[in-house]
């Protein structure tokens, strides 16, 4: 990138003009590829030397031509994506994964592939549950992946080069975990709305490029003196995607947000990938069982036949338990995007599990767009003013 | 003073009413059953993968789906919704499964586990286990996971892989969706076993997959004799005789034969060129989930000359195939059932019309079926049944120049389906069929 911005600054200007450095380096001859879903293993496509890039919506941008092939009570995040694609934001990606994280997923998939005209275009099944044989499946689907991955790209995915990718991006994981660990004093060392920043910038560049930006604003973070301001409460939100900073300003204008538990914040780095002998199962198992999304079926046991719902909650929840502890949270919001049925589902569960944690919750749900802005500020003040 | 009774526009199939009736007795005869201590299961419509293994166990299973539709269309629904919203369910989640989670928060929380006395056709009992799906929608098993906040019943959500159109051409694809399919029933079997506390009679099991595959053929067979002009079977036939061979309801022997009664009536109609409706002036397809509540709105229709010659692809049997010399049971039921998901997929791919199991199909009965026009009905709450109807009504005009009517509706606020408003929407659509038709034939298509 041109410019001489390092760590948040660098961050900010990458959120405000996401495809800059992709255009830049497919300007340089690499290939350019993207992927709406963390689900991708971009461990594969780092190994091959492709550049992962995440296609989002704009919450700014009023849906116009995705209108033509999806209906408008449809996740209102997969519309937007489309939308963006469709009006050739992203025109210059040479290929394009998606993956069945969820039906509508699955489903603007095939309208999304349908509609335009990228050299390379894959599609991955995954399973809904974590037992052996999906999990088995779910390697397969990976193994053909990797097949037209190759035959795309003309080269060989070796082990080698697969398990130093895997390296790769599993120190950008760790590197996260540590930068979310500054988020743990009170008043917090990074904002939410920084951290929505950063994450997403990761999202827009090559991985190694991605953990210097982290190993820089993390030495930046630790060494500045004026960082966020103490707000009344230290705040949780576990949404499908919240990965804009308009929308995470509403919930910082009075209140820190110190764990953003979604797709758009920590989900997708707070664990890491097994090495294994076959390096695709250590990837298979961490996609879909480490990766904690609404849209996976868990139970206290496998195939159980007797059922207690309060193992039920923690086998579907209890990775907040540590988190609300840790980062001692005093109050979670389920944000919830309008026609998500995975995330949908759960809300009164989840409420339930806080509540067996003694943590005020609310449920708030808005339309990923500018207009819902106002409104849900109006909510989540008033979630505040019953905790404070 | 003699009232003459006025004779319906649709001329509905003779043998259609004794295969209804069957399936009504079978569903009077489960209930009475349950009501006298059978265990029942609530199963969500699986395409085939669960409900074979069930029946060769003898257990009774409901439909929380379906019972969604009757609780809406007898008025009890809004107060299960109206309970579901107050317990924290979001609104816009589709509305038969708010009113199962309404309906299951009365049954345990306020009535101890007892059937809720409003309830209609003697309500759905507390089940045994609930077997969910990953097939065609999310709610198929958030649903039922989501119950476990009321009854403390395991759930089985049956895997159901969706490949893509081009992906599914990897070599060795389809025999990964097989193997997964046989592992993932056979540790089903071992489920069901433990529940109900008897073994699986597998001889039993095989002749109840190979009957399902039967009725599925004969039953698709039918379906095809409906590209006759003038069709000689209507949608609302279809409609009501699905469920034997969908749902697997009843004797599966009796509706072998019902059903092979219906094919010799169907083609007994063509031979003597007999259509369902007087006059057949427009062949439409209907997508997705019919107006249940409203079905007299067809008969409106026929009057101006619309036959519904084909319908619902998500209710259509399997496109055959021969299993015959596959031994294993449980691999001929994954086989049929992936046949559903997939039967369509090879064709799609040539067409670049990439919805395989949801869009496609519907090219492919406008052009077999000679269709003037498609009528969608997109439901506000039923997502999955609604999605892709844009995508289907554009790729119908692109590729085969075939008008599309939408009109909304719901699966439970059924105010949303108005028929007049529908109907005063007939007329200038029938200008569209005719100019399409014209431009159908300039382009050199058929029909
Ligand atoms: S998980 Fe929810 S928000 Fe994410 S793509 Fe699916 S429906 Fe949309
Ligand atoms: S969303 Fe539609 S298809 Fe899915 S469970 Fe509900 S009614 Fe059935």
């Amino acid at each position: 990138m041109s410019s001489k911005n390092k760590g948040l600054s660098k961050a900010q200007e990458i959120y405000l003009n996401r495809s800059q450095r992709a255009r830049e380096l497919k300007a340089a001859g690499k290939k350019i590829i993207g992927y709406p879903c963390v689900y991708v293993p971009l461990e594969m496509l780092t190994a091959l030397d492709l550049v992962p890039y995440q296609t989002c919506g704009d919450i700014k941008e009023p849906v116009t031509e995705a209108d033509r092939a999806l209906p408008h009570s449809f996740c209102p995040i997969m519309r937007n994506c489309l939308d963006c694609a469709l009006k050739g934001k992203n025109d210059f990606l040479d290929g394009m994964i998606t993956i069945h994280s969820c039906d509508p997923q699955e489903k603007t998939a095939r309208v999304w592939e349908s509609y335009t005209n990228y050299p390379y275009f894959h599609f991955i099944d995954m399973p809904i549950t974590v037992r052996p044989e999906a999990l088995e499946y779910f390697k397969s689907q990976l193994n053909d992946f990797r097949k037209t991955l190759e035959a795309f790209t003309g080269k060989k995915l070796s082990a080698d080069k697969l398990e130093a990718a895997i390296k790769s991006h599993n120190q950008q994981r760790a590197l996260v975990r540590e930068l979310y660990e500054l988020t743990k004093p009170s008043p917090p060392l990074i904002s939410g709305t920084e951290m929505v920043q950063v994450l997403k910038a990761l999202t827009s560049l090559p991985v190694v490029g991605g953990n210097d930006l982290l190993t820089e604003t993390m030495s930046e973070v630790k060494n500045r003196t004026a960082g966020p301001e103490k707000k009344s409460a230290r705040l949780l939100i576990w949404s499908s995607t919240l990965d804009d900073t308009d929308i995470m300003q509403v919930f910082e204008a009075k209140a820190n947000v110190v764990m953003n538990e979604s797709c758009g914040g920590i989900r997708a780095y707070r664990s890491g990938v097994k090495f294994t002998a076959d390096l695709l199962e250590g990837l298979a198992d961490y996609y879909l069982n480490e990766i904690t999304c609404a849209r996976t079926f868990r139970q206290a046991t496998l195939g159980e036949t007797r059922k207690d719902y309060a193992r039920d909650l923690q086998s579907r929840f209890g990775y907040l338990k540590g988190i609300i502890k840790e980062w001692k949270i005093n109050g979670a919001i389920m944000l919830l995007v309008r026609y998500c049925d995975p995330f949908a589902f759960e809300m009164p569960s989840l409420k339930d599990y806080f509540d067996s944690l003694g943590v005020p919750s609310t449920y708030i749900e808005y339309d990923y767009t500018i207009g819902a802005l106002a409104p849900l500020r109006t909510r989540v003040e008033a979630f505040l003013e019953t905790i404070s | 003073m003699v009232v003459e009774k006025k004779k319906k526009t649709i001329n509905r199939l003779k043998s259609m009413y004794p295969l209804r009736a069957k399936v009504n007795e079978t569903y009077l005869k489960s209930i009475e059953a349950i009501q006298a201590g059978k265990p029942a299961v609530w199963g969500m419509l699986n395409f085939y993968y669960g409900d074979p293994i069930l029946k060769a166990m003898d257990i009774e299973v409901v439909y929380p789906e379906n019972y969604g539709a009757i609780a809406a269309a007898t008025g009890v629904a809004q107060q299960y919704l109206d309970r579901a919203d107050a317990e924290g369910f979001p609104t816009h989640l589709c509305g038969y499964s708010l009113t199962t989670l309404g309906y299951a928060s009365r049954m345990m929380k306020e009535l101890n586990g007892q059937i809720p006395p409003e309830a209609p056709f003697g309500g759905m009992p507390k089940p045994l286990f609930l077997m969910a799906s990953a097939a065609i929608c999310d709610a198929r098993y958030k649903w039922f996971q989501a119950l476990g906040r009321y009854m403390d019943v395991p759930v089985w959500p049956l895997e159901a892989p969706i490949p893509g159109i081009k992906e599914f051409s990897i070599e060795g694809y389809y025999d990964k969706m097989v193997k997964l399919g046989i592992k993932h029933l056979r540790d089903f079997v071992t489920f069901v076993e433990g529940m109900v506390g008897k073994k699986m009679d597998w001889d039993r099991l095989d002749k109840t997959a190979n009957l399902m595959i039967e009725v599925n053929r004969v039953w698709h067979e039918v379906n095809e004799l409906r590209k006759a002009r003038p069709c000689p079977m209507h949608s609302r036939d279809f409609w009501s005789a699905m469920p034997a061979a969908l749902f697997l309801a009843g004797d599966l022997e009796d509706s072998l034969r019902l059903y092979q009664d219906m094919y010799k009536e169907v083609k007994d109609r063509i031979n003597s060129h007999v259509g369902t409706i007087p006059e057949e002036k427009y062949r439409l397809v209907f997508a997705e989930l019919p107006p249940w509540h409203s079905l007299a709105f067809f008969d409106k229709l026929a009057e101006r000359g619309w036959n519904f010659v084909i319908e619902s692809v998500g209710y259509h049997p399997p496109i055959p195939i021969d299993l015959s010399e596959v031994s294993d049971p449980l691999e001929r039921i994954t086989k049929f059932s992936l046949q559903f998901l997939v039967g369509y997929y090879e064709d799609a791919r040539k067409q670049n019309v990439l919805g395989g199991t949801t869009a496609y199909p519907y090219l492919k009965y406008a052009k077999e079926w000679k269709c003037d026009g498609a009528l969608l009905h997109p439901l506000i709450s039923c997502r999955s049944a609604s999605t892709h109807l844009p995508y289907v009504s554009d790729m119908l005009m692109e590729k085969l120049k075939v008008p599309s009517l939408s009109i909304e509706g719901d699966i439970v606020d059924l105010r949303l389906f108005n028929p007049e408003d529908a109907l005063a929407k007939a007329e200038p659509f029938e200008e569209t069929m005719e100019y399409y038709r014209k431009m159908r034939k300039q382009e050199g298509f058929d029909w």
